[in-house]
């Protein structure tokens, strides 16, 4: 088990040391940034910091030297973002700030996801994406689909404003396994429950795995629903898509 | 002994006098009362967003998205707040693209069960924002303060709310909310200056619906723990809104979704009338914050109680929510239009008998202490 003095970038031990609380988050965050080099912690430091132009510069200049995409990804771009995510669950930084660093990484990400496309390493599954009929924010969704991304998902993004059939549709063309839904208001959250009961009429709600987030949304009303899993901000979309792929594994996986 | 004037009759004392009981104000008298944080007979059961629902719109043959351009048809589903749901308010401004759409934002007006909303956003620098010279005459005003003018002819005991989005939540519409949210980081500065070229136009939709017609006007502009921190709002936003709650010349209401507990005392320093606030809030915790300062309205769930629930559920937890001391019981915000009026009734008879248990002397309500968990109560 590594200590926090094994990191060595000084901004990074400072942001575990004034952020984190959770002790198992704690010990996840300084193993990963103990064993990742100084060149992955700046880049992480700079997503941390929402430093768009310092991302773009050293994720090209790393991947330039020849270091390995996934190693940016997961120990640089992910790395910092992970950060950023536990930091907004606790209201240390609002949606503002989240943007600001999104922003950054996905500076570091449109080096990266040409490489990891061509060469096959995105297919974790795909993921079909979209705010729900009548509702046109997308703040949370986008923050949602470039944590999948980043997590190895290639992610079909519907946009906003989706009808039921829209996403069946999205669903059966792409044969994704995992479907996420977006509402930020109180009044198109009903559209989530039409949604997946338009699944059960088309006869094909049990092939795919529904997630549902949005900040009215809650837990309970996932399960009012007849949603499979619920994510309360970016990282547990994430969680919820990984814990939903292993339940239904893609067609034609082993 | 004094001499009796001419006039006075044995039937002239006041022992022959039948006492004040029950429900004895006008709903318009009862609401206005409760703003101001005044006396009341029942605690007010009002709209303040919107209570149109699918069954509301066959019922009077006024349907969405008709009738968000079209004062008689906005006017006649306003009313089934009050006829049919029997709550002391009007409120005809359903959707929320009043001043947006008048302001040149490209409007989609959505369909018989859906929300307008802006399809893009048309401005990027303050610099560019134009008024219009023809502001108060565009179709989504035409409707609006035609709507509360009928209202106000057609219920004159009835209160008439009407509704505005601040510079604040118009920006959203306009610049587009993530560029927006960015931008109180990255330039704050545009920010500021959009704040003060775009509150003239709210100030004027609210003097509008005024003069029209409308007794308070409702004031949205979100700025809830979901998307910025509370010192967002009081860098941005504080001093705008007391300028506001001075200038806009009628009582105010600020309507804020999402959770908003840890911002309520900037909202009351404001000097905002009243409050209406969204179910993520604990209500007593709200009255504890406020005081007798600002009034609160609020703050029925909209998906699990009033879309999700019944008539007994939605009775009982209003009941819940009066018994926190709220001047005023709401839906948290417009409910979705897939909700039921027989639910929604569980709401005025809730009202009416929480006041019948709570009115002293057959005349005004006094709330019961707030019980604490412990059963202890407090002041």
């Amino acid at each position: 088990m590594s200590e926090i003095s094994a990191i060595s970038n000084e901004t990074i031990r400072a942001e575990i040391e004034d952020f984190l609380d959770d002790p198992d988050e704690i010990q996840t965050a300084i193993n990963l940034f103990s064993n990742a080099s100084e060149r992955m912690q700046l880049i992480a430091e700079a997503v941390i910091m929402g430093e768009d132009d310092e991302v773009d510069r050293i994720t090209q200049a790393a991947l330039e030297e020849g270091i390995d995409a996934l190693e940016v990804m997961d120990d640089g771009l992910i790395a910092g973002m992970s950060i950023v995510g536990i930091k907004f669950r606790e209201n240390f930084i609002f949606v503002p700030e989240v943007l600001v660093c999104a922003r950054a990484m996905k500076a570091g990400m449109a080096h990266i996801e040409p490489i990891l496309s061509s060469s096959g390493l995105m297919n974790k599954g795909t993921v079909v994406m979209g705010t729900v009929k009548g509702d046109l924010h997308d703040i949370g969704k986008n923050l949602c689909i470039m944590m999948l991304r980043g997590a190895g998902y290639t992610v079909v993004d519907l946009g906003v404003d989706t009808a039921p059939e829209e996403f069946i549709e999205a669903v059966k063309e792409n044969e994704s396994r995992v479907m996420g839904m977006s509402a930020l208001l109180t009044t198109t959250m009903p559209n989530m429950g039409k949604t997946i009961e338009a699944f059960v009429d088309a006869g094909i709600r049990s092939e795919v795995g529904i997630m549902v987030g949005g900040a009215p949304v809650t837990d309970d009303f996932a399960e009012s629903i007849g949603a499979d899993a619920y994510g309360k901000d970016a990282i547990a979309c994430v969680e919820a898509a990984n814990s939903l792929s292993v339940a239904k594994p893609a067609k034609g996986s082993k | 002994m004094r001499k009796k004037p001419s006039w006075h009759t044995e039937e002239s004392s006041l022992d022959s006098v039948v006492p004040l009981d029950g429900e004895w104000m006008t709903s318009r008298r009862r609401f206005l009362s409760s703003i101001a944080g005044g006396r009341v007979d029942k605690v007010p059961a009002v709209s303040l967003s919107s209570v149109v629902t699918l069954d509301g719109m066959d019922l009077v043959d006024a349907h969405f998205p008709e009738a968000h351009l079209d004062a008689e048809l906005m006017a006649r589903l306003a009313a089934t707040s009050h006829e049919q749901l029997d709550l002391d308010t009007v409120m005809p401004v359903f959707h929320s693209q009043l001043e947006a759409s008048a302001l040149g934002a490209d409007t989609w007006w959505g369909e018989k069960d859906n929300w307008p909303a802006p399809k893009s956003h048309v401005l990027t620098d303050p610099e560019d924002f134009k008024l219009p010279n023809d502001y108060l005459k565009k179709p989504s005003f035409e409707a609006a303060l035609g709507a509360i003018s009928l209202l106000r002819k057609r219920y004159p005991d009835v209160a008439v709310v009407g509704k505005v989005y601040g510079a604040w939540s118009v920006g959203f519409q306009l610049v587009g909310i993530e560029n927006w949210l960015m931008m109180t980081i990255t330039e704050p500065e545009k920010i500021h200056r959009f704040l003060e070229v775009l509150l003239p136009a709210s100030l004027m939709s609210a003097r509008a619906q005024y003069e029209a017609g409308a007794d308070v006007v409702m004031w949205c502009d979100h700025t809830n723990r979901e998307l910025v921190s509370p010192e967002t709002y009081v860098d941005f936003l504080l001093e705008q809104h007391r300028e506001i709650a001075s200038e806009i010349g009628g009582p105010s209401i600020l309507h804020c979704c999402g959770e908003t507990t840890d911002r309520i005392e900037y909202f009351a320093e404001a000097g905002w009338d009243a409050f209406h606030f969204e179910s993520q809030v604990d209500p007593h915790v709200a009255k504890e914050i406020v005081g007798d300062r600002m009034s609160l309205m609020g703050n029925l769930n909209n998906p699990t109680t009033l879309f999700g629930g019944n008539y007994e559920l939605v009775y009982d937890e209003s009941m819940k929510v009066l018994e926190s001391g709220v001047e005023g019981l709401a839906p948290e915000g417009s409910v979705p239009l897939g909700t039921t009026m027989e639910t929604l009734k569980g709401m005025a008879a809730a009202a009416r008998d929480y006041s019948n248990a709570h009115r002293t002397n057959g005349r005004l309500i006094q709330h019961e202490l707030r019980v604490k968990d412990s059963g202890e109560k407090v002041s």
